[in-house]
C-alpha cells in the first residue's frame, strides 16, 4: 500500500460526509456560474456593440426630438459612411402590456444598410419596403408573442396616441451578440403622416455607420460641431459607450452581484475547511502511527491537502456538470426568449467555466491550511494518548 | 427531557466546527435580509411618495409621467371635475406639472445617467406640504432656477447647492436649493419652474401630469367616472399610491426575485454544511448517545435534542447575519428605475417583518439540516454503542 492509495482511502471512509461535501461545493460553483454569467450577460450589451456606429441625439435629453433636416445634414459630414434616423415609439401589446420591447419607427430606405447586424431575408425585406404599414421584428419577439409573417398586429400607443395597426412583412436574426432579437421596426412615414401638424418631421435620433472606428471619436466631434450655432445641439457618441452608459445606471446592483458571487465561495471554503478539519480531528491517532511509523509532518500535510483538493476538483466538476443544463439550458433558453431586451445573450463565458474549475481548486488548498497547519504540530506520542 | 445545556457544552467543544457551520447560515441570512431590506427600501421610497387623497391623472395608456402629454384646456377640465377639493377661496388644488429627464455625468466621473426634472406651478409646496429646504432657497418663478433633492444632489455633477448646468445653449440653470421630501422618490428628482421648462424642452402648452387633492379618498371612484367618461378627453385617473406601487413594481420584482435565488442556492450549500457538522456530531457521540437511551431517555428525545442543536446553531448564525444586515440600513443605494429610465436613491430598509422572516429561513435551515443525523443518532443501539 503506497501512500496515495491510502489518501483515496481515506477519502472513501466517510463516503455520506464526502459526497455531501462535494455537493454542497458543487452548489457553490452552480451559483457562483450563475451569477457571474449574468453579469457577463449583462455586459455582453457593452462589450460586443458596435464601435463603428454613431448616434446623435439632443444635447440635452432623449425625450426631444431633433428636427428631421438634421439628418441631411449628418450625411454630408466627412466619415459618414451610411446614416438612418428612428424614433422610440413606446408602444405597447394590447393585451399583455407589461412585457416590454422595444418599437421604434425607422426609415425604411437605410435603416438595415446601418444596422447591418440585423439580417432579414432578402424577399421579406423588399416585400416590407412595399408595405407601409409593415413591420419587421425580432426572431424572439415573434416567438413571445406567436407572430408570423403575414400576421395583422395592433399596438397600443403611449407616446404616441392611438391604436396602430401593422402587417408582419419580416423576421431578423441577429449577426452579432448584442443585438436585441425582441425589436419591432417599421415605416417612419406611417407613423409621421398620421401625426398633428405641429409634431411632423421630428426624429428621435439619428445612427451613422462610418468608414473607420478609430475615427468615431473625431467624426462624432466633426457632427456635434455642424449643429453647434444651431436652434438645437447635439451629443454624439459610439453605440458601445451608449450601452457602456445605460449598463452603467445599473451598475449599484451589479456590484452587488459581483460580491454576493465572491461571498458564496466563502461558504464553499467553510463548508469544505469543515469537512477536511472534522477528518482530521477524527484520524489524529492515525497521524500518530504514521508518525511513529517514521513518516514526516510533510507526508502528512500532503495527505490533508490532497485529499482537500480532491474534493475541491470533484465537487467543481459536479457543480459545472449541473450549470450547464441548469443555467445555460434551462434558464438560459428562458430568459433569451422572454428576457430578450435584458438578455439577448445568456451563455455560460468559456473564461467562467474554466475560472469555477480552478477557483474550486484553490480554495480546496486554501480550506486545508488551517486543518493541513494543526496536523503538521502533531507529535506521535500526544497524538496516540489521544481519544477518537 | 435532555437538558439544553448539554447541547450547548457540545457546541462550545467543537468550537471551529460550530464557528464554520454558523457562518455558513450567517451569511445566508445576511443575503436573504439585505435583499429583502432593498426591495422594502424602493418599495416605501415609492409608496410613501403617494398619498391616499391625491390623484394622478395621464393621458390614457400610459402609466408613467414621462411619455404621457395633457394640454392645457383639457387640464382646466380635469380641476373643476367633482370630488376635487377646493381652498378657502374656492379654487381646486390641483398641480399640473411636466416630466423630463436629462442626461446628465454622474458625479464620480465614471458614465452618466438620466436624471428627473420636474416642471412645477409656484404654488407646489402648498399642495407637498412634506417638501422642505434644508439647503439655500426656494426657486423664483418664472426664472432659470432650480431646486434639487437631497438624495439625487451629490451624485450627479452640476446638481450641488451653487452649481448651474446647461439646457439650452448659454442659458445656464442654477441651483439654488436642496430639498428633503420625506425620504420619497421626489428627492431623487429636479424641481424648475413649470413655464421656463416647458419652453426649454419645446413643451408649451402641455404638461405631463396632473395631481388633484380629493375631498376624501372615497370620492376617487365619482372623479375617475367623470374623468375617464369623457372619451374626447382621453384620459386615465389612477389614486396616486397605486400609481408609485406600478412604478417601482418592475425593480422591486427584479430585486427580490434575484435576491431570493441566491439566498435559496446559498440555503442549500449551508443547509449541506449543517449536515455534514451535525452527522460528525452523532458519529463522535455515538457512546453518549448509547449512555443517554440507557439511562432512559427515548428515541424522540433524542431527535429532539439534535435537532434543538443544529436549531441553536442556525441561530446563532441568523442572528450574527441578522444583526450585519441591520448595518446595511445605514447604506443608500442608487440604480436605474425600469420605469421613468432614471436613477432612484433609496435606502436598505429593515423592518421587523424582514428580520423575524430570515431569522425563520435560518432556523428552518438548521432544523433540516439536522434532520437526518437526528434519525441517525436515534438509531443508535444502546448497548453496541456502548460497548464500542
Amino acid at each position: 500500500m503506497n501512500l496515495a492509495t491510502l489518501a483515496i482511502k481515506n477519502i472513501r471512509r466517510n463516503r455520506l460526509r464526502t459526497v455531501l461535501t462535494v455537493l454542497g461545493v458543487a452548489v457553490a460553483i452552480l451559483s457562483f456560474v450563475l451569477l457571474r454569467t449574468v453579469l457577463d450577460a449583462w455586459n455582453t450589451g457593452a462589450e460586443h456593440a458596435a464601435q463603428d456606429r454613431l448616434a446623435t441625439w439632443h444635447k440635452v435629453t432623449f425625450v426631444m426630438p431633433l428636427p428631421k433636416r438634421y439628418f441631411e445634414d449628418v450625411r454630408q459630414v466627412p466619415g459618414v459612411k451610411k446614416a438612418t434616423y428612428i424614433n422610440w415609439f413606446g408602444a405597447k401589446h394590447p393585451t399583455r402590456d407589461r412585457e416590454f420591447f422595444a418599437n421604434m419607427a425607422v426609415d425604411h430606405e437605410t435603416f438595415f444598410d446601418v444596422y447591418d447586424d440585423m439580417v432579414v431575408p432578402p424577399a421579406e425585406l423588399a416585400a416590407w419596403k412595399q408595405d407601409r404599414q409593415g413591420a419587421i421584428i425580432g426572431a424572439s419577439l415573434a416567438k413571445q408573442f406567436g407572430w408570423k409573417v403575414g400576421d395583422e398586429v395592433t399596438l397600443n400607443g403611449t407616446i404616441y396616441a392611438g391604436e396602430w395597426k401593422f402587417r408582419i412583412s419580416g423576421i431578423y436574426t441577429a449577426a452579432r451578440r448584442s443585438v436585441d432579437q425582441a425589436q419591432f421596426v417599421f415605416h417612419w412615414d406611417y407613423m409621421n403622416e398620421s401625426l398633428p401638424q405641429g409634431r411632423k418631421d421630428q426624429i428621435g435620433w439619428i445612427t451613422t455607420s462610418i468608414d473607420d472606428a478609430a475615427k468615431g471619436g473625431s467624426i462624432g466631434t466633426a457632427i456635434d460641431k455642424a449643429f453647434d450655432e444651431r436652434e438645437i445641439q447635439t451629443q454624439t457618441m459610439s453605440e458601445r459607450a451608449l450601452n457602456s452608459q445605460f449598463i452603467g445606471a445599473a451598475s449599484a446592483i451589479l456590484t452587488a452581484l459581483d460580491i454576493v458571487s465572491v461571498v458564496i465561495l466563502v461558504i464553499m471554503m467553510l463548508i469544505l475547511g469543515n469537512t477536511i478539519a472534522m477528518g482530521v480531528r477524527e484520524r489524529t491517532r492515525e497521524y500518530g502511527v504514521l508518525l511513529a511509523l517514521g513518516f514526516r509532518p510533510g507526508h502528512i500535510v500532503s495527505f490533508v491537502i490532497g485529499e482537500s483538493l480532491t474534493v475541491g476538483f470533484l465537487g467543481g466538476l459536479v457543480g459545472l456538470g449541473l450549470s450547464y443544463p441548469v443555467v445555460q439550458q434551462g434558464m438560459g433558453r428562458w430568459l433569451e426568449e422572454n428576457m430578450g431586451s435584458w438578455f439577448p445573450y445568456f451563455r455560460i463565458p468559456a473564461l467562467v467555466s474554466v475560472g469555477a474549475l480552478v477557483i474550486a481548486v484553490m480554495l480546496g488548498l486554501v480550506a486545508a491550511l488551517i486543518p493541513a497547519w494543526r496536523a503538521s504540530k502533531l507529535d506521535a506520542v500526544e497524538a496516540l494518548r489521544r481519544l477518537g | 427531557m435532555i437538558p439544553i445545556s448539554y447541547n450547548v457544552r457540545n457546541l462550545a467543544v467543537r468550537k471551529a466546527t460550530t464557528v464554520a457551520s454558523a457562518s455558513g447560515i450567517a451569511l445566508v441570512v445576511f443575503v436573504l435580509a439585505s435583499s429583502l431590506m432593498l426591495s422594502e427600501g424602493l418599495r416605501r421610497t415609492m409608496a410613501t411618495s403617494g398619498k391616499a387623497d391625491t390623484a394622478v391623472v395621464l393621458r390614457k395608456g400610459n402609466n408613467a409621467e414621462l411619455s404621457s402629454a395633457i394640454d392645457d384646456p383639457t387640464v382646466g377640465i380635469v380641476r373643476s371635475a367633482p370630488g376635487v377639493k377646493a381652498k378657502s377661496d374656492g379654487t381646486p388644488i390641483a398641480v399640473a406639472e411636466l416630466m423630463v429627464v436629462a442626461f446628465m455625468e454622474t458625479s464620480d466621473g465614471k458614465g452618466r445617467s438620466n436624471v428627473q426634472i420636474r416642471g412645477v406651478p409656484s404654488d407646489v409646496l402648498d399642495f407637498r406640504p412634506e417638501v422642505r429646504l434644508v439647503e439655500g432657497r426656494p426657486h423664483k418663478a418664472g426664472t432659470d432656477e432650480v431646486i434639487v433633492g437631497k438624495s439625487i444632489s451629490g451624485r450627479f455633477k452640476n446638481l450641488r447647492l451653487g452649481d448651474s448646468f446647461e439646457l439650452r445653449k448659454n442659458r445656464p440653470v442654477k441651483v439654488v436649493g436642496v430639498f428633503e421630501a420625506a425620504g420619497t422618490s421626489f428627492e431623487s428628482e429636479v424641481w424648475g419652474d413649470l413655464d421656463v421648462l416647458r419652453e426649454a424642452f419645446g413643451r408649451r402648452g402641455v404638461v405631463s401630469s396632473v395631481r388633484v387633492k380629493l375631498d376624501s379618498p372615497s370620492r376617487f371612484e365619482g372623479f375617475e367616472t367623470a374623468i375617464e367618461s369623457d372619451k374626447r378627453l382621453g384620459l386615465d385617473a389612477i389614486p396616486e399610491r397605486e400609481f408609485y406601487e406600478k412604478q417601482s413594481e418592475g425593480t422591486t420584482l427584479f430585486i427580490t426575485v434575484m435576491g431570493v435565488l441566491i439566498a435559496v442556492f446559498f440555503s442549500v450549500g449551508a443547509m449541506i454544511g449543517a449536515t455534514i457538522t451535525m452527522y460528525a456530531a452523532v458519529a463522535n457521540r455515538k457512546r453518549e448517545v448509547g449512555v443517554l437511551r440507557a439511562l432512559g431517555f427515548s428515541r424522540p428525545m433524542i431527535v429532539f435534542s439534535f435537532l434543538l442543536e443544529s436549531l441553536l446553531i442556525a441561530l446563532i448564525g441568523g442572528g450574527v447575519g441578522a444583526l450585519c444586515s441591520l448595518g446595511m440600513g445605514f447604506v443608500s443605494f442608487s440604480m436605474m428605475n425600469f420605469a421613468s429610465w432614471s436613477e432612484i436613491v433609496f435606502r436598505f430598509t429593515p423592518t421587523p417583518e424582514i428580520i423575524g422572516k430570515s431569522l425563520l429561513f435560518g432556523g428552518v435551515m438548521g432544523v433540516l439540516g439536522g434532520f437526518f443525523p437526528a434519525l441517525r443518532a436515534a438509531a443508535v443501539s444502546p448497548v453496541e454503542a456502548m460497548r464500542e
